[in-house]
């Protein structure tokens, strides 16, 4: 099923109250935020409402925005090699040497 | 058809014991590599289906009324999905002709230092430094040793190995940052412990109102030190290259 991947790109401070209502309803709280709904008309009228401040794209998937965080995330860089071993209280055992 | 592999192994059992004459079988079944003494998997269809016993009106019936698959749910791809404002870490494994000349004479001057990336943001490391993150790192205690492997330049005196530069994202297409191969080289971390900010205060008030809310704050930050580090040689790399080293 298409979806619509809709990102406000222009703020709708000082709009009259309905179009900050179809703002509302299609979840766009600030700028550059990204909100995926499916094709149908309703969701194509409220986009004709407010063609100017968005930008809008049809993709074949939604994404949610633990997702989408997700796919911005870069890698973390580093992995743990060893562990120290660490009794049941999870303080480590024996003494740290300074030698690194 | 999978729901018949019993039935399959039970024909098959059958048929093992009472098997037909020799002149019976297919003639296909004269010359073969196959072992079929050895490689028990290998029976031939017939014999397979010589203890089927299907009745000829379930044949027909299956054959004139041929079942229309049901269209089956989009399977969700597993690769991760195109995002708006997307990021792609890409670790390039190519060894160019010029890094296989030039990798000697890196390696044949340590001291080395590395660019490392951790969480996206590099610093410049070498051996035995201090590194102090900006974050405190979870599920790590003092004594961890973490292994570094995101690494966009590897250095030493006279020669740097850099990695492709990044390439910018747009709307659909992700962004596209590289790092070097992690089989070039080595460099472990060790995590030395936690420090703290001193504490500091914000006081939140408004004009006229004689309330102030004293907010405290401390973060906390993961204290590194850098083990070791190391740049393969050639020979080694390419002895990675091919699984004899790990």
């Amino acid at each position: 099923m298409p979806f619509f991947r809709i990102t406000l790109l222009r703020s709708g401070i000082g709009l009259p109250a309905k179009t900050a209502g179809v703002l509302k309803a299609l979840g766009l709280r600030k700028r550059m935020t990204t909100v995926y709904h499916p094709v149908t008309p309703d969701v194509a009228g409220q986009i004709m409402r407010i063609k100017e401040l968005v930008d809008v794209k049809e993709v074949e998937t939604s994404l949610t925005k633990d997702e989408m965080r997700a796919a911005r995330r870069p890698d973390p860089g580093y992995y743990i090699e060893t562990r120290k071993p660490r009794d049941l209280d999870g303080k480590t055992m024996g003494a740290l040497k300074s030698r690194w | 058809m999978a729901m018949l592999a019993p039935t399959f192994r039970r024909a098959l059992l059958e048929a093992r014991s009472t098997l037909p004459p020799t002149y019976l079988l297919p003639f296909r079944a004269n010359i073969t590599t196959i072992s079929h003494t050895l490689e028990t998997d290998n029976v031939p269809d017939p014999l397979i289906q010589s203890g089927h016993h299907i009745s000829k009106d379930l044949k027909q019936k299956v054959q004139s009324h041929p079942i229309q698959p049901k269209v089956a749910p989009r399977p969700v791809p597993s690769i991760p999905k195109a995002s708006a404002n997307a990021r792609k870490d890409e670790v390039s494994t190519e060894f160019t002709a010029n890094m296989k000349s030039m990798l000697p004479l890196l390696h044949s001057q340590p001291p080395h230092y590395l660019t490392v990336h951790i969480h996206g943001r590099p610093y410049l490391l070498t051996a035995g430094d201090t590194l102090r993150l900006p974050f405190l790192m979870p599920n790590v205690k003092p004594g961890d040793v973490l292994r570094l492997n995101r690494v966009t330049h590897i250095g030493s005196r006279d020669y740097t190995l850099k990695a492709p530069e990044p390439v910018k994202g747009t709307r659909d297409a992700p962004k596209k940052v590289f790092y070097l191969d992690e089989r070039l080289f080595v460099c472990r971390a060790m995590v030395v412990g936690v420090e703290q900010e001193p504490l500091r205060i914000m006081e939140k008030t408004k004009r006229r109102q004689r309330h102030v809310k004293h907010v405290k704050s401390q973060h906390q930050y993961t204290v590194l030190k850098i083990s070791e580090i190391g740049v393969k040689s050639l020979e080694e790399y390419e002895g990675t290259l091919e699984g004899l080293i790990r």
